[in-house]
């Protein structure tokens, strides 16, 4: 069982309350924040069509920003993506290969929805879920929300023809199910977001870890045979010297050793 | 500054310490302000920012490196980069017989000139990965916002790459270093010569013969 949020645009009123609970329950300070409402409209009035964009992570199942991530801070659990600022280095490699422009810096590391993970794993619910008056949010298992959202579109198909739920396989399936009323265009969602780049993959899960091992291996391994073959040189010398004392000295390795 | 002193030879002239010393330096803060961004444990060092402008002011001390050679010893610089890429028979020997030379035994080893064929391997893969690292580092410093994740994970990754065939260079480095005892050859730039006779009999004669030469009759 994976988890999921559901978004329906077309009860969203932009009323901003997620923003605002989500920032005060999270406790977050000035400049920091993980909803951002962006209004879209088009067309010439009276003819304008529009909406509010709820930007905020899209918690993609092939998600690009973990794979970019060196330190491990973002990371997939419960098909969510979670981040563990502590561990974030602020290279800015999420900020930079996001697909959908989310994760922000903030005080020298990423910053980005976690979707309440303290809360949740309380017996909580997301804060925005808790707060939406128009019941736009709702969060549970990934299954359930999805045919809620087929069943949402179904519903409003009359209203707004082009209705769609987004989500289902975009990037490999997002854990934010959307229910849009018109095409994702409108609001400047991406159709269909690139797929995270092989070469990232590649970096981290086999450039990283061999390169870490192969240095430590080489000290370790370097750091014996160094022992070994200091002795060697210095009886060698001693050897080539032919004197007594050095053939003394030749004899006792240690004392060798220590008088570099 | 003479060529010798007692039985003293000089390696490595006063320009070309302080160079290392350049290069040293700025490699050392490089690669920790650098692990710093890859590895959790050290992320709260490059998290505040600090170390991520340290990563680039030591950047400007390793590309200054070949600009300094050029500037204060044109001639040593020429020649590290012509010795480094030059291979004869001998360099040829003296890598079959390598194994003898890591396990700190040089008696039986083949003449080797200035530079053994191990080091000069070591100088030209210093050059090449240190160039690929510059142009890697210089392309995410002024252009990560330009890059799609694919170029910048592959940037990245030949930077990382570079990085991890510097450090084992360096590794090998400390190694060769220690076991032969050259600490104090890059800080008073004198190598003893009975040390040299054994690892580098071709440059020793050399120095003779140039001595024998500027000999007045």
């Amino acid at each position: 069982m994976t988890s999921a949020f559901l978004l329906d645009m077309s009860r969203c009123i932009g009323c901003e309350a997620c923003v605002v609970a989500c920032k005060t329950g999270n406790e977050l300070p000035i400049g920091r924040q993980y909803i951002e409402l962006i209004e879209h409209t088009s067309g010439t009035f009276p003819n304008l069509t529009g909406g509010f964009q709820n930007q905020r992570c899209y918690h993609c199942s092939d998600a690009t920003c973990v794979a970019v991530c060196p330190t491990g801070a973002l990371f997939k659990d419960d098909g969510l993506t979670r981040l563990n600022r502590d561990a974030c280095s602020g290279c800015g490699y999420c900020v930079q290969s996001c697909p959908y422009d989310v994760p922000k810096m903030s005080d020298g590391r990423a910053s980005k929805c976690d979707a309440c993970a303290s809360n949740v794993g309380g017996g909580g619910s997301p804060w925005c879920v808790t707060t939406c008056p128009g019941k736009a949010l709702k969060y549970g298992d990934r299954e359930e929300i999805l045919a809620e959202a087929h069943q949402r579109v179904d519903t409003i198909k009359g209203r707004y023809p082009n209705a769609q739920v987004y989500g289902e396989t975009q990037a490999g399936g997002l854990g934010l199910i959307l229910v849009l009323p018109d095409d994702p265009e409108t609001l400047s969602i991406p159709a269909d977001p690139p797929p995270t780049p092989a070469s990232a993959n590649l970096w981290k899960n086999w450039v990283q870890p061999i390169s870490m091992g192969s240095t430590a291996v080489a000290v370790a391994g370097l750091g014996v045979l160094g022992v070994i073959a200091r002795r060697n040189h210095i009886a060698e010398m001693n050897e080539v010297e032919g004197s007594e004392e050095a053939a003394v000295a030749a004899g006792d390795g240690s004392e060798g050793i220590n008088d570099a | 500054m003479p060529d010798t002193n007692g039985d003293q030879l000089l390696r490595y002239r006063r320009g070309q310490r302080i160079i290392h010393a350049v290069m040293a330096g700025s490699f050392l803060i490089l690669l920790f302000t650098g692990l710093a961004l890859v590895w959790s444990p050290l992320a709260f060092i490059a998290a505040g920012g600090w170390s991520r402008y340290l990563h680039r002011i030591a950047a400007i001390g390793f590309m200054s490196v070949p600009i300094l050679y050029i500037v204060f010893d044109r001639a040593g610089a020429k020649e590290i980069v012509t010795e480094s890429f030059k291979y004869d028979s001998d360099d040829v020997a003296w890598f079959k017989k390598m194994y003898r030379y890591v396990l700190g035994r040089t008696a039986e080893m083949p003449p080797q000139g200035r530079l053994n064929a191990g080091q000069k391997l070591h100088h030209s893969a210093v050059m090449v990965f240190s160039a690929s690292i510059v142009v890697t580092g210089i392309i995410m410093w002024g252009f990560k916002s330009s890059l799609s994740a694919s170029m910048l994970s592959w940037t990245a990754m030949i930077h990382d790459l570079s990085m991890l065939a510097l450090a084992l260079l360096l590794v090998g480095h400390i190694f060769f270093t220690y076991v032969y005892k050259a600490w104090s050859s890059m800080a008073t730039g004198y190598v003893p010569k009975e040390d040299m006779e054994l690892e580098h009999s071709k440059w020793v004669e050399e120095l003779e013969h140039e001595g024998a030469e500027n000999t007045p009759a």
